[in-house]
């Protein structure tokens, strides 16, 4: 490894790097700079911005609406991303490790499609779905009194005791298909060898989960957690389709309220204002977890 | 190394014939979970299945669980007819297919420098490519039409398909680029030696090892272009240039909206992607199938 | 890659072809409408329009059905740009029709009004939302946009279930609290609700009408004065009154506007308040009971207002042939076949409107816009407070709330848009 070499070597690879760096200055970053300039002014979408310097930032410090859907988005984190990759990494190695095995091929793959489906249907359509099943008069009632379990019966998305917790149901129901397929995937790399070594060792299905399937797919994890905890922090299609945010403003996400503001409201400044603080805590968030995720793959290497 | 796992494979599989009976309550009782599992996932399916096909009268009579007394392919043909459906999946298709090969084909290009080529700041340069998944599309929209318009790409799926890509592409790139940052140096090396260049240590010898992931990344963006609806919805103007995502809208009225058309269209418009998904599932396991030999 | 440029370039030719057909013919007539296709209005218009190709076959006309949504999101976009048509419908309001107005971006009316003979179909009461200000403000100003139907909220009410509990028509607020008594005490919730979404609102305003007087609509509406909680008050400690003797149930902070149109239909609920758009859907799909309406007792303002405007935006290549267009909407004939498919007319004739569920409406319209009744829609004073309505009438109805502290909410929003505008 010469210093020399290799220098000059890796530079040739930065011509790589051109077509993604100009679209994401002209799409991205470009954007993102003018709507952090329109965020200190006030705005209806069409017309002449006016500028008002920083009230906007000023008025978003007192805005309970704002406060409650920070405070909303910790517990979508949950629901987006802790959850889901648990479920999809036991889900994965229990269709690739063991179904495979004892079922076959074509089992595991029908498995795996199937708990995909749901990522492939529209969550306008999808919220529609839940609607029925959720709502008080809905299927999930009807079901819980037909066997009998009556008293478990509740105003699941209109009770603010459960709201929350009912549409993060249905993110889970939509997330563990997108963890499922990249872990499955990440699993098709790992050398069989390694398995069946591990079985001959008498090791079983959880011992093989935690000491081959999950080492080996850090690179996935950490890809899946990423992405998610970012989605988390934008949730927005099934707020929008089950409950608006509601009941009375429990199931609000920072999203939904900068569309809300964007155009509803038509107070396009103060929308920006408020993607532009939710901007800066996911590049935060991202650039943290990327540090760990660099340190942790130097310390692996 | 090979010759080893060959062997040892024969032993192996006694064993595992082994564990089946050992385990079959084991074994039961895990495709008992999973197809528990199952049920709850495909639940809501069932219930647009359920929908899609019953009378008017029947809804508003028994709701969405009922029973219907005969089966009526009104709805479906309706919302054909009212979107204009063929034309709108051709125009989903068209710019989802565009939007996957673009968006793959940026990713593999940055990743490649950042995963395989680890140039100087790789760190800094994902933290900022990654922008593009971490931005509100609300918050760009209003700069990109007012740029689309600027250069007369309002209302074309063009502008659609570049900035879709774009934004992709930031999510392919990280995932790339973590994947082939532990790509087996032996094997780059060995490219090296035999005097490959960088373009071709690329397609001849990256691309195939990595062609399973390729195909999920581009699984993903064709499924997740085809859902997306705010962008078309702002951008493409008139009814020719609109996709399918956008033309759900039309069974969802100011005040009021019909549920058996909402089930009909729901139906209809995940048909194509389960199509799409079905065909690539098969690719897909010939893909790691193949991964695997190597 | 390879594969990717070439689908890129095919798109742009594609896109491009499209373009310059759209320009290459100057007698292309271009309109745009969201009113389902099977909507009173749908078919009507689809009638009209059908006359209009037939009166002019040199032009093309080029008709798209548009989604709620699209107009929505993105309608200032559009009109602020070459892709619009030659004439649409629009939103009314002051955030959609008011907002691009304020703009220059439509045609101003005012000489057609007249000199197409509009001023003799419509009062000025018909106008309310067609005028908008220098702001974008609605009831004064220049003329931007017609509606040529009308809208109004009512009880619609189960005929079979309402004769078989012996419960007549209500026509004081007494009275329909003691149908609602009357069907309880058979075991029966008497009214469906969907607090989540349209119908929660209406509901409230309908009630909050029952105490309001021209001072107060003119005030509350036109964004005059901080808001006066009274009328509000009233109806929110009435609605959790109804709500404790169980006439509503708590889980209609659950439902939407379709699950709780769901539970009138069904027969479970033999009331259901809500707005004339239903009437297509109840007259083709209620099988099992007769149904009728009524409108909620108040001393004068109900729920309601003119339709959605027809808008002719200023970059319109074919201005004349729009407003032919929206003659032809005004005109007797068309009037009629609006509520001979169950819509609002406003000047049908009488003998040639053969639908009972049409005639009732638009004369029921009429009665309310005869005595200068319409109250209009309880979120339009403030942009958003259709949302902020939905979120504290749920907290109202599952008890998060008290009448008091809904009214201070709701109020603080109000004041705040009002003290800023």
């Amino acid at each position: 490894m010469a210093g020399e070499s290799v220098g000059s070597h890796r530079r040739g690879y930065y011509l790589y790097l051109i077509p993604g760096f100009v679209g994401l200055v002209v799409i991205v970053i470009g954007p993102q700079i003018a709507n952090f300039v329109l965020s200190f002014t006030a705005w209806k979408g069409v017309g002449t911005p006016r500028w008002v310097g920083g009230q906007n930032y000023q008025r978003l410090l007192t805005d309970d609406q704002f406060w409650g859907s920070m405070h909303n988005t910790l517990l979508y984190m949950i629901s987006m991303t802790a959850i889901p990759v648990l479920i999809g990494i036991v889900l994965a190695s229990l269709l690739f490790d063991y179904v495979r095995d004892q079922f076959g091929e074509k089992v595991s793959s029908f498995f795996r499609a199937a708990f995909y489906l749901p990522q492939i249907l529209p969550l306008t359509v999808a919220g529609v779905l839940w609607g029925w099943i959720l709502n008080p008069v809905g299927v999930a009632n009807a079901i819980l009194k037909t066997v009998g379990l009556g008293w478990l019966a509740q105003n699941w998305i209109g009770d603010a005791t459960y709201a929350l917790s009912a549409v993060s149901l249905v993110i889970v129901w939509v997330q563990v298909g997108y963890c499922l397929v990249v872990f499955m995937a990440g699993m098709s790399r790992i050398d069989p060898a390694l398995y069946e070594a591990a079985q001959l060792d008498g090791a079983g299905w959880w011992q093989r989960l935690v000491s081959i399937t999950i080492p080996m797919l850090a690179p996935e994890i950490f890809v899946v957690v990423l992405t998610t905890l970012i989605a988390a922090l934008k949730v927005f299609a099934p707020v929008f389709v089950l409950t608006q945010g509601g009941p009375d403003d429990a199931t609000l996400a920072p999203s939904y309220l900068t569309y809300y503001h964007f155009f509803t409201t038509q107070r396009v400044g103060y929308a920006a204002a408020v993607s532009t603080v939710q901007m800066i805590l996911t590049l935060g968030l991202a650039v943290i977890f990327l540090m760990f995720q660099q340190r942790q793959a130097a310390k692996g290497a | 190394m090979a010759e080893v796992t060959v062997f040892a494979s024969t032993p192996a599989k006694a064993v595992l014939a082994h564990a089946h009976q050992t385990r079959s309550p084991m074994r039961w009782f895990t495709l008992a979970l999973l197809i528990a599992l199952l049920a709850f996932t495909l639940f809501p399916f069932f219930i647009a299945l359920l929908n899609a096909f019953k009378p008017g009268p029947d809804y508003v009579r028994g709701g969405p669980l009922s029973i219907p007394t005969y089966l009526q392919f009104d709805s479906i043909a309706k919302f054909w007819k009212d979107a204009d459906y063929a034309r709108k999946l051709f125009n989903s298709t068209l710019i989802s297919v565009s939007v996957s090969v673009l968006a793959v084909g940026i990713s593999l290009f940055n990743a490649y420098a950042l995963g395989i080529g680890r140039v100087r700041g790789s760190a800094v340069i994902l933290g900022i490519l990654l922008l593009g998944t971490m931005v509100p599309q609300e918050s760009i929209i209003y700069p990109i039409y007012w740029m689309a318009k600027t250069l007369g790409l309002y209302d074309t799926q063009l502008s659609v398909i570049i900035v879709t890509a774009v934004l992709h592409s930031a999510f392919g790139t990280y995932l790339l680029s973590s994947v082939m940052s532990t790509f087996p140096r032996e094997i780059l090396e060995a490219a090296e030696i035999d005097g490959a260049s960088r373009w071709q240590t690329l397609t001849k010898v990256v691309i195939p090892i990595m062609s399973p992931t390729l195909m999920v990344l581009g699984t993903f963006f064709f499924i997740w272009t085809w859902n997306e609806f705010l962008i078309p919805v702002v951008m493409l103007v008139s009814n020719n240039n609109q996709t399918v995502a956008v033309a759900m809208g039309l069974t969802r009225g100011q005040n009021m909206s019909d549920p058996t058309l909402q089930a009909a269209a729901g139906l209809l418009g995940i048909a194509p992607t389960i199509i799409f998904f079905l065909i690539f599932q098969r690719t897909l396991t010939r893909g790691v199938i193949a991964g695997a030999v190597k | 890659m390879k594969i990717a440029l070439s689908k890129v370039a095919l798109v742009a030719a594609a896109s491009l072809m499209l373009g310059t057909t759209a320009y290459a013919q100057d007698k292309t007539f271009n309109i745009w409408w969201y009113e389902g296709a099977d909507s009173a209005q749908g078919i009507t218009w689809t009638k009209a329009l059908e006359e209009l190709k037939a009166n002019h076959p040199d032009v093309t006309v080029n008709f798209e059905q548009k989604t709620f949504d699209q107009l929505q999101q993105s309608g200032s976009m559009i009109l602020n740009s070459a892709e619009a048509p030659d004439v649409l419908e629009y939103n009314k309001g002051n955030a959609t029709a008011g907002l691009v107005s304020s703009q220059g971006l439509l045609t101003n009316l005012d000489d057609a009004y007249t000199a197409q003979g509009w001023d003799k179909i419509l009062n000025e009461g018909q106008l309310v939302l067609s005028r908008y200000d220098d702001l974008g403000v609605y009831g004064s100003g220049h003329i931007w946009g017609i509606s040529t139907y009308g809208e109004y909220v009512s009880a619609f009410y189960n005929i079979d279930a309402f004769e078989k509990a012996g419960v007549k028509v209500p026509t004081t607020l007494e009275e329909l609290t003691a149908a609602f008594e009357t069907f309880k005490a058979q075991g029966v919730t008497p009214l469906a609700l969907g607090g989540a979404s349209t119908s929660g609102q209406h509901l409230l305003a309908s009630l909050a009408y029952t105490k309001a007087d021209d001072t107060w609509v003119q005030n509350y509406q036109g964004l005059k004065a901080p808001l006066d909680g009274a009328p509000y008050l009233f109806a929110a400690q009435t609605l959790t009154d109804w709500l404790a003797k169980g006439y509503i149930t708590k889980d209609s902070t659950g439902m939407n506007d379709d699950d709780a149109s769901l539970q009138f239909t069904s027969g479970q609920s033999p009331m259901y308040v809500s707005g004339t758009w239903n009437l297509g859907n109840f007259s083709a799909n209620i099988k099992d009971f007769k149904w009728g309406q009524f409108v909620i007792p108040t001393p004068k303002f109900s729920v309601g207002s003119t339709g959605n405007l027809w808008v002719i935006p200023k970059g319109s290549k074919n201005p004349e042939l729009a407003k032919e267009f929206i003659s032809l909407l005004l005109s007797t004939k068309y009037q009629t076949e609006q509520a001979n498919n169950g819509g609002v007319s406003f000047a049908a004739d009488p003998a040639g409107v053969t639908n009972p569920v049409g005639a009732n409406a638009s004369a029921v319209f009429a009665q309310i816009a005869a005595k200068q009744g319409l109250g209009f829609y309880p979120d339009w004073p403030v942009p958003g407070y259709y949302d902020v309505l939905n979120q504290k009438d749920t907290g109202l109805l599952q008890g998060t709330l008290t009448p008091e502290q809904f009214v201070d909410e709701i109020k603080q929003v109000y004041d705040d848009a009002q003290a800023s505008q």
